[in-house]
Parts: C-alpha cells; sequence; structure tokens
C-alpha cells in the first residue's frame, strides 16, 4: 500500500473515531438525570453524528473536483511525513522531553532538552550550550525566581 | 465619546502600559520575523501569566499590541526567504520574493510597512466609525438574540476557515462539547468527568490552544527542517518603497478597506485579507502584467490588508463577544479573566477600554514600523535562524504555558492528547479554529440558548432580529453547497479540467 493510500485510510479511520466519540457523548449524556445539562449534548452531538457519517461517506466515495478540492485553505496546509520516519522522529522528541520532565523535573529536563535537540540536528557544541544556558537561565530567573511556579516533583529525586 | 476616547489613551499611555505594549510589540514582531512560530500559539503561551494582571490596560496594550503587529514583521521572512511568517503574508510572496532576488529588497520591506501602518490607521479608523452604528443595535440585543449570533459566528468560522465545511462544522461541535466539560452551572452536575477532580473546572482554553496549534506547529518546523540560507542583503532603495505607497494611495486606501470588511466577517481573518486584496488588485488595477514576476502593487495591496483587518476584527469580538478568528478567541479570553465584559458593556461603561484597543492599534502599528524600520538588517539576518534552534525553544514555551495553566501534571497530559487531536485534524485537512472557537463560544450559547427557552419558551424563535439572523446561519451552511454546484457547472462547460489525471 503506497502512503498516500495509507495517509487516505488514516483519514477515514480519524473520521470514523471522531463519530464514535461523538455517539459516546450522546450515550454519556443519556444517562444523566438533568435535562438542562445533556440538551446541547443532544442537539448538537446528534447532529455531529449525522454529519460524521456524511463525512465517512464522503472520505470513502470522494468526488473528484469537488468543495474540497479547490479553492484557498485558511488554515495552513496539511501536515506532510518526510524522511524515513516522518513525523515519528518529532514525536518522540516531545514525548521524551515529557518523559524527561517526570523523571528528573522541568528545570534539568528543560536545558538536556534543547541541548540535546540542537546538537543532534546539526547546531555546533558552542552555539547548543549556548541556547541550553539561555533557556535554562530564563526559566530559572523568570519562573523558578520571580513567579515562584511549584514544578512537579521529579521520580528521580522527589522527596517521597 | 470623546471623553472616553481620552481617559482610553490616558490609560495606555501609563508607563505600565506602554512598557508592555513595547515588550508585546517585540514578541508580535519576533513571531511575525521568524518562521514557523504563529501567533496564536504566542498568545495561548502569554495567557496564563497575562491573567494574574488585576489592571485591564496593561492586558490591552501586551495582548492587542502582540495580535495588531505580528503581519508588520512577517513581510521579512515573506519577501526575503519565500515563507509567509504569518498566515497574513502570503500573498505577500507572490511580488516580495521577486523584489528581493532582483536586489529591490528593501524597497519591498520599506513599502510593505509603509503600507501595514496606513493600514493598521484604516482599520483603527473603521472600528471608531462602527462605534455609533453599534451602539443601538447591541443593546436592542437579547439573550436569544445573542444565542443565535453565537450561532451564527461559529457556522461562519466552521464553513468558511476551511475547504471541508462538514468537517468545519463538526470541528465547531466538538469545540462547544469540550467546553460542557466540567461542573455544569445551572444544574450542578460534573459533566464528562470521570470521577477526576482535575475535570471539574473544564479544559483549559491555554491547553487546547497550545495543543490544537503550538505542537502540530512545532511538528510542521521539525519535519520540514527549513534552513534557507541564500542572500542576506537588503539592497538599496528603502525610501522608494515609502514613497511607493503613496504613489499608490488610492490602492493602499481600497486593500485596507477590504481588509476591514474581511476582519469583520468572523471566520475569514488574516489568511484571506491579503488574497483578497491581492486578488482586487490584480483586478482593478491598469498594467498588471507584472504582478507575480515583482511589482510592488503587490506588496502594498496584501500589506495594507492584512494589517487593516485587525480593527475590523475587533468590532464582532468587542460588541457582540464574538470572536471572528484564533487571535481574537484567545484575547477575548484574557480580557474576560481580567474583568473586560465583550458586548453591550464596551460600548457603554467600558467605552473607554473599547478606545484603549483603538490608541493601541494605532500606537503599536507605529511602534512596530520604526522598529522594524530601525531594524531591519539585523531582523533580516534573524529569519535564517535554523530550525535546530527554533524547535526546542518553542517546545519548551509550549509545556511551560500549557503547565502554567493549572500548575498540574495533567496539564500536560491534556496538551499531549489535544496536540494529538490538533495534529491529526492537520494532517487530514480538518480545520481547528472551528473547534477553539467552539469552546470559547461553547459555554456562552448555552448560557444564551438556556436563558431564552426559560424566558420566552419557543416564542424567541419568532422574534425578528432571531429570523433574521437565523436566515444568516442557514446561508452559511448553504453557502458551501451552492459553491460546489457552482463549481461543478463551470467544470461541466469545461470537460478537460475535471478530467481525471493518469
Amino acid at each position: 500500500m503506497n502512503r498516500d493510500r495509507r495517509l487516505h485510510y488514516e483519514g477515514v479511520l480519524f473520521t470514523i473515531i471522531v463519530g464514535v466519540v461523538l455517539l459516546w457523548t450522546l450515550r454519556v449524556a443519556d444517562g444523566w438525570d438533568e435535562l438542562r445539562a445533556s440538551i446541547i449534548i443532544f442537539v448538537l452531538g446528534g447532529a455531529g453524528v449525522f454529519l460524521a457519517a456524511v463525512q465517512v461517506v464522503r472520505d470513502l466515495w470522494p468526488r473528484r473536483g469537488g468543495a474540497e478540492a479547490g479553492g484557498i485553505h485558511f488554515d495552513a496546509p496539511a501536515l506532510k511525513s518526510q524522511g524515513r520516519w516522518g513525523n515519528l522522529e518529532i514525536w518522540g522528541w516531545i514525548l521524551g522531553f515529557y518523559a524527561a520532565i517526570r523523571i528528573i523535573g522541568f528545570p534539568t529536563a528543560v536545558p538536556l532538552f534543547v541541548f540535546g535537540y540542537a546538537k543532534t540536528y546539526g547546531a555546533g557544541w558552542l552555539l547548543s550550550c549556548l541556547l541550553a544556558a539561555a533557556t535554562w537561565a530564563f526559566i530559572y530567573g523568570v519562573f523558578e525566581h520571580v513567579l515562584h511556579v511549584p514544578w512537579p516533583e521529579p521520580w528521580l529525586w522527589g522527596s517521597d | 465619546m470623546l471623553e472616553a476616547a481620552f481617559d482610553g489613551l490616558l490609560g495606555i499611555l501609563t508607563w505600565h502600559s506602554l512598557g508592555m505594549m513595547a515588550l508585546g510589540v517585540l514578541i508580535g514582531s519576533a513571531v511575525g520575523f521568524l518562521p514557523g512560530i504563529g501567533g496564536p500559539t504566542t498568545l495561548a503561551i502569554m495567557l496564563p501569566f497575562v491573567m494574574t494582571m488585576d489592571d485591564p490596560y496593561p492586558v490591552i496594550a501586551l495582548l492587542v499590541g502582540l495580535d495588531a503587529v505580528g503581519n508588520t514583521a512577517s513581510a521579512f521572512p515573506s519577501i526575503l526567504i519565500s515563507i509567509p511568517g504569518s498566515s497574513g503574508s502570503q500573498a505577500t510572496i507572490l511580488d516580495g520574493y521577486p523584489l528581493a532576488k532582483q536586489g529591490q529588497a528593501a524597497r519591498a520591506l520599506s513599502a510593505s510597512f509603509a503600507a501595514s501602518l496606513l493600514g493598521g490607521f484604516v482599520g483603527a479608523l473603521v472600528l471608531v466609525a462602527s462605534l455609533p452604528i453599534l451602539r443601538p443595535l447591541v443593546l436592542t440585543f437579547g439573550s436569544p438574540e445573542f444565542f443565535v449570533l453565537t450561532l451564527w459566528g461559529l457556522t461562519m468560522v466552521a464553513v468558511l476557515s476551511g475547504n471541508a465545511p462538514v468537517k468545519g462544522i463538526i470541528a465547531g461541535i466538538i469545540g462547544v462539547l469540550v467546553a460542557t466539560v466540567g461542573m455544569d452551572a445551572k444544574s450542578g452536575m460534573p459533566r464528562f468527568d470521570f470521577d477526576y477532580d482535575y475535570l471539574w473546572d473544564g479544559i483549559s482554553l491555554i491547553i487546547v490552544a497550545l495543543g490544537l496549534f503550538g505542537i502540530p506547529e512545532i511538528i510542521d518546523l521539525a519535519s520540514r527542517k527549513t534552513s534557507i540560507a541564500e542572500s542576506e542583503e537588503l539592497g538599496s532603495g528603502f525610501f522608494e518603497g515609502i514613497k511607493d505607497v503613496f504613489r499608490h494611495w488610492w490602492l493602499m486606501v481600497r486593500s485596507s478597506a477590504i481588509g476591514a470588511w474581511v476582519g469583520f466577517l468572523p471566520g475569514l481573518g488574516s489568511s484571506v485579507a491579503d488574497w483578497f486584496a491581492y486578488a482586487h488588485a490584480v483586478q482593478t488595477e491598469k498594467n498588471t502584467e507584472g504582478f507575480g514576476k515583482g511589482d510592488i502593487r503587490g506588496v502594498i495591496a496584501p500589506e495594507a490588508s492584512n494589517n487593516a483587518k485587525e480593527g475590523g476584527g475587533y468590532i464582532p469580538t468587542l460588541a457582540f463577544g464574538i470572536p471572528g478568528s484564533t487571535s481574537t478567541a484567545l484575547i477575548l479570553t484574557a480580557f474576560v479573566a481580567v474583568g473586560i465584559k465583550p458586548g453591550p458593556d464596551m460600548l457603554t461603561t467600558q467605552l473607554d477600554l473599547t478606545f484603549a484597543v483603538i490608541w493601541t492599534l494605532v500606537i503599536g502599528n507605529v511602534i512596530a514600523v520604526v522598529m522594524c524600520g530601525v531594524l531591519a538588517r539585523p531582523m533580516a539576518r534573524a529569519c535564517f535562524m535554523p530550525f535546530h534552534s527554533i524547535v526546542p525553544l518553542v517546545a519548551v514555551f509550549v509545556f511551560i504555558g500549557a503547565f502554567s495553566a493549572n500548575f498540574s501534571l495533567n496539564d500536560l497530559h491534556a496538551l499531549l492528547a489535544f496536540s494529538l487531536l490538533g495534529f491529526m485534524m492537520r494532517r487530514h485537512g480538518w480545520p481547528r479554529p472551528p473547534l477553539l472557537l467552539g469552546v470559547v463560544l461553547g459555554t456562552k450559547m448555552e448560557t444564551y440558548l438556556w436563558l431564552s427557552y426559560t424566558r420566552y419558551g419557543l416564542e424567541w424563535l419568532l422574534r425578528p432580529a432571531v429570523i433574521v439572523l437565523l436566515i444568516l446561519v442557514a446561508a452559511s451552511l448553504c453557502y458551501p453547497i451552492l459553491k460546489e454546484r457552482r463549481e461543478r457547472q463551470v467544470r461541466g462547460t469545461e470537460p478537460n479540467e475535471g478530467a481525471p489525471e493518469s
């Protein structure tokens, strides 16, 4: 299966998931006693399920040159996968940053992430170190020193 | 009104407000000239910090200043490296980049700055001129009219903010449903909380905005690995560009008027204003053969319109509390948090704050243009900053911005969830602005609907203004169907264009 075809089926699957989630909101709202809490969910969720079904049909049997094909795209252009790993590479970095925040804490994870990313993708030692140091100084100066942000406890050296 | 205008000016001219405006303009300009970082992402990062302020004037100065000038500095990457710094500077590339390649980058840049400045003035003037008309109109509106107005705003954004109207409407519905998460104020009932305390207060708009826009932008920038290094020379002709704008002053005025009108209509916004103005210039100007090859009018028209649209965009935001774009939706959220009440109050008791917005649009544009002019050379060099320096910095600020919403690790979990949603939406051509607008308008819609029903039963549907607005909602929904039919008819007369590619 080529990349475009896979992307197309992935798009259909995404629309189906959206429809299922909307259907699920209706089911949850149905269990509530108060109609005033659920009325907007019934009205809009119902319309959403119907439209999701319409969209699945449009996705499965697209009309060539239909409204979705022409004109100006007002949102940013669709993301494209590039390189061997596509967007997985940057997702790996984002999830890695999150994991680092959990394990070693925000103030340590931030300069490490900045240095690691910059160095991996071609920045020199000096620029990488400068970027990491500047970010750390900013985080420490503004968020820790001035704003006293209560960072989450890291797993490695938390107080527990 | 004059007294309110004077009070608004005094409020903006304090050291605190001016400092905040300068900071906003600086950040807005930096965001503009660094391709890959959008205005909405920056506004979302700023929200947690702004919401702690008490005085509304510095908040207006910072956020409106930041938002108003993004399109001025975004001319740098559009003209120098053919990459739009913001969605409002796409059309500038068509003639700006060829001019730069001809060694006239300085002329193109100065023309764009002058056009942006004058366009910003026209936008602010339109906002002032609209006040006497809006005041009686808004004061006659009750909850039924406001409900249908929010519905109209949402459907306009849903239908027009992408080329997939059905997806846009579904996205708007998802946004409204996201807004229902948490404790329901009417019934005191927790909704979609899953016995999870964190969800009782609902999902923060900051997290939704950062997830939908921040992370997908990082992914885009990191995947493109943009690092373009051609010529960093600006050439000469800086004053020639300013003269060009005065030479074509009538085009500048017309383009600004188009921008203000586009800004006023919910759903169109920055990414359309420049294209409409450019198309208008090509259609109405004489000697158009140079367009697309380096015609200075192709820079003036889009740059005047994309700044003028800011003034027009604040009309529905301030008068009706209905933001027409992602940026104004975020600014509206900050306004509400610091005690500014968009709606009738902005035209009566809080008119001075409306004028503070207008003064910020004027002064902010002046500061931005002076700064861009003076710092043109270093800013031009900064356009060539490689992705490996931008991506990690933006990622850090997105994570910290999200964490600052509630200072909870769950903020990061919510960020990752909305990032995945934003990524999938962008990957499969789903417009994201309707979802964010749905979150902003969801609570209001529900309240207005409930008030209308409890006060008037179903009779509110027969109020004349409601009927007119419902016709507009229906027209918005029918627009894509009519557009599709018309396009099919056009293709029917030109069989070769619609033929499948082999």
